[in-house]
């Protein structure tokens, strides 16, 4: 398997990276120095645009770009890392948090730097009590060594860092219902615009990345913009961390060079399929996006060709279903997520992910109509760009392909007021 | 101007116009639930969608801003479809409540099915189960299965009033509208929610199950509770009003009013409304009563000329009736001892009077002596809207305690009761003492200098300073007076003549019709009230007619009503309930009210109104109109009244010229001695409603925190023995931390506790009386 070096994910080659003594002996901070003394702030942006670096929390926003926006205006700014990683199917930032905290307070320094931001704030998945207790040793020991407070290493630039837990909620990874929360408000999506560069946190110029596009910093610095596009394609340079479940041999997180065949990540990384199981479906960037099929192994995954493809590369997890998956089942299972997860304040999310999973689960239980699947389909048309925020439109994207790709079995549910498969899942409402 | 078509038509609006807002300014209809313009865009219901050309989804209408050449489409098969999936939704969980609904037939949800909805449901799963009556507080209920999640009443509470009280709990389709750790919520603008619900969720208490929207009379009236004159919309039904709403003005008014104005209707008909008359002592029928006291003023002006015979008007008369009984007075009694009944003694120029505009421009806003949250309600939240757009406008409470709050941050120059007139004459002394106006104002001042609570005596001066400046160099002041000290006037005058700027007063202080009345020929001053009181005293009068108005409660003195009354030979009160110290009547008849009779009512602004009578008379109770003509004829007199709807055109009173000011004399209180400040609230007094009862304070007076420790009141209050130097009073207090020690604010009006048989002003001594007991 072509597995060269790891930047990223170095805590799978150092043991207890995640202390500072560690992190220090292996080049830590060291980017940190180096960025201090070589790049101005604006120069530091400029490389981050250089390197191609987009965002890793889904969207894949070019990060210095992102940065750029920030309007020039004496206020005070912030930097947000968003860590509350709460899709199904993506677990690298926990991996991150949890095993190498300091590369990510590193690589929060140098950001906080390049855009001149004096507070940084890590919003933390509630549920990641060990990655928040790391986060909040390694903060200590990165004040205790001077990285964080005022003047740090005499560069006449200061920062502090503080954790905030969230409290369970999936729509508070999104940027503005993340500040909401950040703020002590009701984790619900802002009206954009304005965007959070130009008035995020309590009003100011914000700036929110994901954990992962942070952790990028510090190998960044030390390498350069060349060498990251070394890697990955002119659109999709560099690395990005994919997180593969499902019945492999080997689940987990992988770094992969962007364009990487799906095909090599499943079978090299992950050391393919448990028991030579087929494959039947693909999800390549967690649950918000669309299902591949078999025969789709050999997209290179980078942010264009997974769109080319009709999916997304998301935040890369890669949910592998082997042919003995009910694809009614997945696609009930994941929907239910999106209506626990609805925040409620729109109408089609709200109510169309509730109505949508009763029909579902119904099919899946076998009590599915004839209609059942056109005014799934009409639902889904329905909420589909008419939500208003990308929630509601994410909670479609693996049962409409899965509709689409997999209609057979779909009907035959219907038609057999049972599953094809066998498989059964349990069907409920929100109301039982 | 940005330019852009919708549906055809071109328009041009300003740039940062909402799509939703410049299609209304064509006629356009497009649906909006959750989009309200006084709370801005949300984007939360879905149900505005529109097509724009060029843009790839559809968008919500209501936070999509115009772009130059943008063509925009507000109907269509996209659209439509839109619209119709998102009201599928919004139904899908909706009860079928309809027939019962009180929003029945006033419905959003109903009208907007009716127009853009699909005609076959497609849903039979489970509907989600919520609460059916959970109660808000004792005026609203809250039906969450009704709800649309719109959250047009949870940013009005938190948002717009800045009193979070309500929230959304839970998510998903869970998600519902619910108090604040569950309490009730408090806020004296919270009836403003059922109005803003666009759907039959939040529903009004008093009302529920009352009427259907068919069986219904909705009149354009006007509050008659307070000097805002808030415009409402008010219902009636077999011959009563049981409901009153909010009316939107176009670009003046949101259609806010405030749970006095808006629960406070049943004063109609509760038992101890007025049904038929008394003479002496006895019921009569109001047709006898008319001939009795006819008989008696044709006797006065017989035996002892029109002048003995003496007229007081109050209370919610409209201005028309007000302009009938002084015409009475001068064209068929002729006399000119006519006068206003008055708690407070300021008077206010019109030439000084601002309006509502003033608010909408304001940068400095101050408060002299009260605090209009509390006596002006509405303008509080006009205030709060302009600090909204405003966030720099500086708000400068003077008054002798706190009068800002924190929805409406300022800064306050606390004063030694009685004290407001002369720390501002102070203040504009040291800011601009060179100045003509000023040096006539502070002539007998001296170098007077005032304490100031929580200032240190080294720092007043430059305290004052500062105030000064304020009053003098704010670019659009707005002043509102509590009307308690007549002196002020002249530092009305003052501040207005050595302004460069506007300035605007607007009066806090009642009768809420006070100027209606001015207009109709009813001298307000209060120098007038006293003169017609002494006229009683001297014997001058022996025939006395009260409209309206109650003396004995009014009055800031009491003792001085009281012997007035009781020096008259004949006492005739005209009203809806019976006035306090009924023996000194000989005769009462009872009046049509608010709500009864089409008339107008000018409000704080000197705006005329026109209020609509949804509801008839009850029992023998008459209009003004039908005594003074039946009274005109007793004396032979022909009196002819002009259509009800015109409005008198009489002069404004003249303008006064500055004056000096009163200096303080020395401070003189015991350590244990309180000084009586009294307040206008709009709560307490006024007229009797039982929804209210539970708003009426319980403990209406307010002490400092550290003489209730003193007192031994407790957190929650007690009750106080109030000693003053010629009677007593029992008075319900608690601690306000926004009193300064050495003084008790108390609400005018209260008949449990009445400030006027003390004196505003009084050095009084308190205990605590030993048993407990709420009043
Ligand atoms: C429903 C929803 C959930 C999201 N959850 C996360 C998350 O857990 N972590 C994350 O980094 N971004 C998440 N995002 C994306 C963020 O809104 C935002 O785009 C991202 O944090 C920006 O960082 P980046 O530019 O570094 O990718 C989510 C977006 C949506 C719509
Ligand atoms: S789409 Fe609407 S309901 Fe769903 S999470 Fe976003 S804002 Fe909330
Ligand atoms: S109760 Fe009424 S106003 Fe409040 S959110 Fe529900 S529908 Fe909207
Ligand atoms: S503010 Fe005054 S006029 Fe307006 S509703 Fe309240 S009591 Fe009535
Ligand atoms: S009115 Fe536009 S989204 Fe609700």
């Amino acid at each position: 398997m072509s597995q060269a070096r790891r930047y990223l994910l170095r805590n799978q080659d150092i043991p207890d990276i995640d202390r500072i003594e560690v992190y220090e002996a292996n080049q830590g901070y060291q980017a940190l120095r180096q960025a201090f003394n070589q790049y101005e702030p604006a120069a530091l942006v400029e490389m981050v645009k250089a390197s191609g670096l987009r965002g890793r929390g889904g969207a894949g926003f070019p990060t210095g770009v992102k940065w750029s926006f920030l309007p020039d205006d004496g206020r005070p700014r912030y930097l947000v890392v968003n860590s509350d990683e709460a899709e199904p199917g993506t677990f690298k930032d926990r991996e991150l948090i949890e095993h190498n905290p300091h590369q990510l307070i590193e690589g929060m320094i140098i950001s906080s730097y390049a855009t001149r931001a004096r507070e940084a704030y890590i919003y933390c998945r509630g549920e990641f009590r060990r990655g928040a207790e790391q986060l909040r040793r390694a903060v200590a020991e990165a004040y205790r060594h001077g990285y964080l407070g005022e003047n740090i290493l005499d560069s006449g630039f200061s920062l502090d860092i503080k954790i905030y837990r969230g409290a369970g909620a999936y729509i508070c990874g999104e940027e503005s219902a993340l500040l909401e929360s950040l703020e002590g408000e009701r984790g619900n999506p802002r009206l954009k615009p304005p965007f959070p560069a130009v008035a995020g946190l309590y009003g100011m110029p914000t700036v929110v990345n994901n954990v992962e596009t942070i952790c990028n910093l510090p190998p960044l610095v030390l390498n350069g913009a060349e060498w990251y596009r070394t890697m990955g394609t002119e659109k999709s340079p560099g690395l990005k961390i994919m997180s593969v479940s499902g019945p492999v041999n080997r689940p987990g997180n992988y770094e992969i060079p962007l364009a990487t065949r799906l095909r090599v990540l499943i079978d090299e990384y992950a050391g393919g399929m448990r028991d030579q199981r087929g494959i039947k479906a693909v999800i390549p960037g967690g649950s918000s996006v669309p299902v591949l099929t078999a025969d789709q192994l050999d997209t290179p995954l980078d942010y264009e060709s997974v769109l080319a493809a009709g999916s997304m590369l998301g935040s890369g997890g890669c949910i592998v279903i082997d042919e003995r998956t009910c694809m009614v089942g997945v696609a009930a299972r994941l929907l239910k997520f999106y209506r626990e997860e609805s925040c409620g304040k729109c109408t089609p999310c709200r109510e169309g992910t509730y109505w949508m999973t009763d029909v579902l689960n119904r099919i899946e239980a076998g009590e599915g109509k004839p209609g059942d699947l056109e005014l799934i389909a009409d639902m889904a048309d329905n909420i589909g760009g008419k939500v208003f925020c990308p929630l509601g439109d994410a909670a479609l994207g693996v049962v409409v392909s899965a509709m689409k790709h997999f209609a057979d079995e779909f009907e035959a549910h219907i038609k057999e007021h049972a599953c094809p498969m066998g498989a059964r899942l349990y069907y409920d409402t929100v109301n039982h | 101007m940005i330019r852009l078509t919708i549906d055809d038509q071109q328009i041009s609006v300003p740039e940062g116009t909402l799509v939703a807002d410049a299609a209304a300014k064509l006629g356009i209809e497009i649906p909006v639930y959750c989009y309200h313009q006084a709370l801005g865009p949300l984007g939360a219901c879905r149900i505005c969608l529109v097509q724009v050309e060029k843009m790839p989804k559809l968008v919500t209408a209501c936070t999509t801003a115009v772009q130059e050449g943008m063509v925009v489409h507000t109907r269509g098969a996209l659209v439509d479809k839109g619209r119709q999936g998102v009201l599928e939704f919004l139904l899908i969980n909706h009860p079928l409540d309809c027939p019962v609904c009180d929003k029945g037939g006033e419905c959003f949800l109903q009208d907007y099915a009716f127009s853009y909805g699909a005609s076959a449901g497609r849903y039979d799963e489970p509907k989600i189960h919520k609460l059916k009556d959970a109660p808000i507080n004792e005026f609203i209920i809250l039906d969450q299965e009704r709800c649309v999640l719109c959250q047009r009443c949870v940013r009005f509470m938190g948002e717009y009033v800045g009193e979070e009280q309500l929230m959304l709990e839970g998510r998903g389709v869970q998600t519902v509208v619910a108090t604040v750790d569950h309490q009730p919520v408090v806020s004296p603008f919270a009836g403003n929610v059922i109005d803003l619900c666009p759907v039959g969720a939040l529903l009004s208490r008093p009302y529920r199950y009352k009427a259907r929207p068919w069986n219904l009379e909705r009149v354009e009236s006007v509050c008659p509770h307070c000097p805002v004159g808030c415009t409402t919309l008010a219902t009636g039904r077999d011959g009563h009003v049981v409901r009153v709403e909010g009316r939107p003005e176009a670009d003046r008014h949101w259609g806010w009013l405030c749970d006095r104005g808006r629960f406070g209707y049943d004063f109609a008909y509760l038992p101890d409304r007025l049904l038929a008359a008394t003479v002496e002592g006895e019921e009569r029928s109001a047709a006898e009563a008319q001939r009795t006291v006819g008989g008696w003023i044709a006797q006065a002006v017989a035996s002892h000329g029109p002048e003995s015979v003496a007229i007081l008007v109050g209370g919610q008369h409209t201005v028309q009736e007000a302009n009938q009984i002084a015409r009475f007075a001068r064209e068929v009694i002729g006399t000119e001892r006519v006068a206003m009944v008055r708690s407070t003694r300021g008077y206010l120029p019109s030439a000084l009077n601002g309006t509502f505009e003033d608010i909408e421009r304001a940068d400095t806003v101050v408060y002299l002596g009260g605090d209009p949250y509390e006596s002006v309600p509405v303008v509080h939240l006009k205030l709060r809207d302009r600090y909204r757009q405003f966030p720099d406008l500086k708000v400068i409470g003077i008054g002798s305690w706190v009068l800002t709050r924190s929805t409406l941050p300022g800064q306050d120059v606390v004063v030694e009761p009685g004290q407001e007139v002369a720390v501002l004459a102070a203040a504009l002394k040291i800011a601009a003492g060179e100045q003509e106006a000023v040096k006539v104002l502070t002539a007998n001042l001296g170098d007077w200098r005032p304490s100031l609570t929580g200032v240190d005596p080294a720092a007043v001066e430059d305290r004052l300073r500062e105030l000064g400046q304020s009053l003098l160099g704010s670019e659009h002041l707005v002043l509102l007076w509590d009307g308690k000290d007549a002196e002020m006037e002249s530092v009305l005058h003052a501040i207005k003549t050595v302004r460069e700027e506007r300035s605007a007063v607007l009066p806090m202080f009642g009768p809420a019709n006070w100027r209606g009345f001015e207009q109709a020929g009813i001298d307000p001053h209060f120098d007038r009230l006293d003169s017609v009181l002494d006229d009683c005293i001297a014997g001058r009068v022996t025939t006395l007619l009260v409209f309206g108005g109650d003396l004995l409660r009014e009055y800031p003195d009491r003792r001085r009503a009281e012997e007035a009354l009781a020096a008259v030979e004949r006492v005739v009160q005209e009203g809806c309930f019976a006035p306090e110290g009924q023996e000194h009547y000989h005769a009462i008849v009872p009046g049509a009210g608010w709500g009864e009779v089409v008339g107008s009512y000018v409000n704080l602004e000197g705006r005329p109104q026109t209020a609509g009578a949804p509801a008839t008379p009850p029992g023998q109770a008459r209009p003004v109109r039908t005594y003074l003509l039946a009274w005109a004829h007793a004396l032979k007199k022909n009196l002819v009244f002009e259509d009800e709807g015109r409005l008198p055109g009489m002069a404004a009173a003249a303008r006064a010229a500055v004056a000096p000011v009163t200096r303080p004399g020395d401070l003189a209180r015991g350590d244990d001695e309180l000084v009586m400040v009294g307040n206008t609230e709009v709560m307490e007094g006024g007229l009797p409603s039982e929804y209210l009862a539970s708003r009426v304070a319980e403990y209406p007076g307010r002490v400092s925190p550290q003489d209730a420790l003193r007192l031994e009141i407790g957190q929650q209050g007690g009750r106080l023995v109030v000693e003053g130097s010629d009677d007593t009073i029992m008075v319900n207090a608690a601690p306000d931390p926004r009193v300064p020690g050495g003084r008790m604010v108390l609400p005018y009006g209260i008949q449990e506790s009445p400030l006027n048989r003390i004196g505003e002003g009084a050095t009084v001594k308190v205990y605590r009386r030993e048993e407990v007991g709420a009043r």
